[in-house]
């Protein structure tokens, strides 16, 4: 080991050895690391969790058709005679077909219904979705968790596992919907997906009900594979009449995802960096005290002949383990208060989404760096400042 | 006996002042001081006589604004910051009034502090740590902190400290000044026979006419240049 590594090994075993004479000023900057790390954390798995949720409902083997020029269902409107021209349509359009060559499609609207938690009785507007029979079965990772899909035809719902717990809605159990009553017939898993979110139903009933006949907001197809997308748009585009939208449902689901976790982001970021700048304000107080703490020990050690950059190093090393240990505070209190956190927010169809937050590897890699930054940038003016004390302060002052 | 050796400190024509609320004061305005190898001096004066300026010269922390300041055959009035950081390293040992060891360190690696500096493996400087300590009368408290310990015994770690790198000069400043008369016999005792027996040549500021006994010649500073000069009987 070098001389120098000796010198500054010394300086900082001796700075982080004189913690505890300055413990409040310490656990003052761990704290105030802490809140910072937790604060971003908290927004990034929540973005990461609406996210999650999204793009766990999307596939790219699903191909969804909007009508109206819009790429969201809200607002998309697709006429019969879309639906009519497609399904006469002969050849290869990239999409799946049944035993008779029929396609493998469902039409579906979305029609936002309000409905009461057992937990405190507030009304939440939720997603009621109407679709073909096949719809369950178009999607990816859709299973049944207990009874069975609606009846064509019939006023019965599958709600998903999530809203099911959250609003107590048990097999067989009748719930209003706008004006009429509904049945659960039964619940479905999507994996925490933004499907868990919705109440399914047979599309002509959920029409019936709500004075929608006649009405597809989009249609969603099975492709024969991924890569069939190109050829659906390119069959899709050559219907006129109406301006039509072929996109995946990966797709339509990151889009979404995107804006709102975006919108996460650009509050959190701002928010904590705002935190970050006092925190690290802090930092370099608590630096500085600990310098002027440590003022005889320097100025002794470079009047030894320890060099400038073992007290820089020594100063320095000690912010930024306080902003380490802060950082790990922050978070584990993250993951304690935030992961698994059920959080919800308005999502597509103006109907309220549910989902998890997620504190994952980058979310905590993302905050923790950001606390360590707050050291290396608080600590660092402290740092050469230790670097100019007068070394006359070792031979009049009282050590 | 040091009259015949050359000389191993030189400050010759050495100008120092200080700028203080704007007003320039002189500290020194053409001090000599010649101290040959091996000798023992102590420094007297009032306060304000330039006894810690001399010391911080000396000791490489302070420069002359002008004039030789030679120890050994190095000039330290022509080296930067940096080289005169390791000179000291190299050259010579401070003892402070105040004993200056690092609480949250134990005897033994404060002692070993300027051994870090050198090119050493940690056997090496455990045996100089275990020689110097035992010199000192301080064997078997090396795992020891310097907190439960005496004020004399903690100077004996500073002095410890000072000659672990076997330098050839000891600057002391005050080295009694923070103990009671026996400790600081005691104290002074030790730097005689670093003196005489280790040819340590040793610059001791001190206000303690007792301690001044103790070296082999006394010089007494007063307005920045030295007044007087007593020699030991």
């Amino acid at each position: 080991m070098s001389t120098h590594s000796r010198q500054a090994l010394v300086m900082i075993r001796t700075n982080l050895s004189s913690l505890p004479r300055r413990r409040a000023i310490s656990i003052s900057m761990i704290l105030s690391v802490a809140l910072v790390v937790c604060v971003l954390a908290g927004f990034l798995s929540m973005a990461k969790g609406f996210e999650t949720a999204l793009n766990g409902a999307g596939s790219p083997a699903v191909a969804v058709i909007l009508g109206g020029g819009t790429n969201q269902e809200t607002g998309s409107d697709i006429p019969a005679s879309v639906i009519r021209t497609l399904g006469a349509m002969t050849g290869d359009l990239g999409v799946t077909r049944n035993a008779d060559g029929q396609l493998v499609v469902s039409r579906e609207i979305v029609v936002p219904v309000d409905m009461k938690q057992i937990t405190n009785g507030a009304a939440r507007t939720l997603a009621l979705r109407g679709m073909d029979a096949l719809g369950p079965s178009i999607r990816d990772g859709i299973g049944l968790s207990a009874g069975r899909y609606f009846t064509p035809g019939a006023r019965e719902i599958v709600v998903g596992d999530r809203l099911a717990s959250e609003f107590g809605l048990a097999v067989g159990d009748t719930v209003r919907l706008g004006a009429v009553d509904w049945t659960v017939a039964g619940h479905f898993s999507a994996h925490g997906s933004a499907f868990e979110s919705e109440i399914w139903a047979d599309l002509d009933a959920v029409r019936a009900a709500f004075d929608r006949q006649g009405q597809v907001q989009s249609l969603k197809l099975r492709l024969t594979d991924p890569a069939a997308l190109k050829l659906l748009q390119d069959k899709v585009a050559t219907i006129t009449g109406t301006p039509l939208v072929v996109l995946s449902e990966a797709d339509l689901y990151a889009a979404q995802s995107g804006r709102t976790a975006g919108l996460i982001r650009l509050f959190g970021w701002p928010l904590a960096l705002l935190m970050a700048v006092g925190a690290a304000a802090g930092a370099l107080n608590t630096m500085m005290s600990s310098v002027t703490d440590r003022t005889v020990e320097i100025a002794t050690v470079r009047a030894l002949g320890f060099s400038r950059l073992s007290a820089f190093l020594g100063t320095w090393v000690e912010a930024i383990v306080l902003a380490g240990a802060g950082g790990i505070v922050g978070l584990l209190a993250s993951w304690l208060i935030f992961n698994g956190w059920q959080a919800s927010t308005i999502g597509a169809n103006n109907a309220r989404m549910a989902f998890q937050l997620a504190v994952t590897p980058d979310v905590l890699v993302t905050s923790g760096l950001l606390g360590l930054a707050i050291g290396i940038l608080g600590g660092a003016l402290p740092a050469i400042a230790a670097t100019r004390l007068p070394l006359t302060a070792a031979l009049r002052a009282r050590g | 006996m040091t009259e015949n050796i050359a000389p191993y400190i030189v400050l010759s024509g050495v100008r120092k002042a200080y700028r203080i609320g704007g007003e320039m004061i002189s500290i020194f305005s053409g001090l000599d001081l010649t101290i040959p190898q091996g000798d023992f001096v102590a420094v007297m004066g009032p306060s304000g006589s330039g006894k810690s300026t001399l010391l911080n010269m000396l000791a490489g922390i302070d420069s002359p604004d002008s004039g030789t300041l030679r120890i050994g055959t190095s000039r330290l009035d022509q080296m930067g910051e940096a080289a005169r950081a390791a000179w000291r390293a190299h050259n010579m040992g401070i003892v402070f009034q105040f004993y200056n060891l690092l609480p949250m360190l134990s005897v033994a690696e404060n002692v070993e502090l300027p051994l870090l500096l050198k090119p050493l493996s940690r056997k090496e400087r455990r045996l100089r740590v275990d020689k110097v300590l035992d010199l000192v009368g301080l064997a078997g408290r090396a795992k020891q902190y310097p907190a439960l310990m005496s004020g004399g015994q903690q100077q004996r770690i500073g002095i410890a400290r000072a000659i672990v790198s076997d330098p050839g000069l000891l600057l002391c400043d005050e080295p009694t000044g923070d103990l009671d008369r026996k400790s600081a016999d005691e104290v002074l005792e030790m730097l005689r026979f670093l003196n005489r027996h280790l040819q340590k040549t040793i610059v001791m500021v001190t206000h303690d006419p007792q301690a001044a006994l103790y070296a082999r010649r006394t010089l007494h500073l007063d307005k920045g240049d030295f007044v007087e000069e007593k020699r030991a009987a």
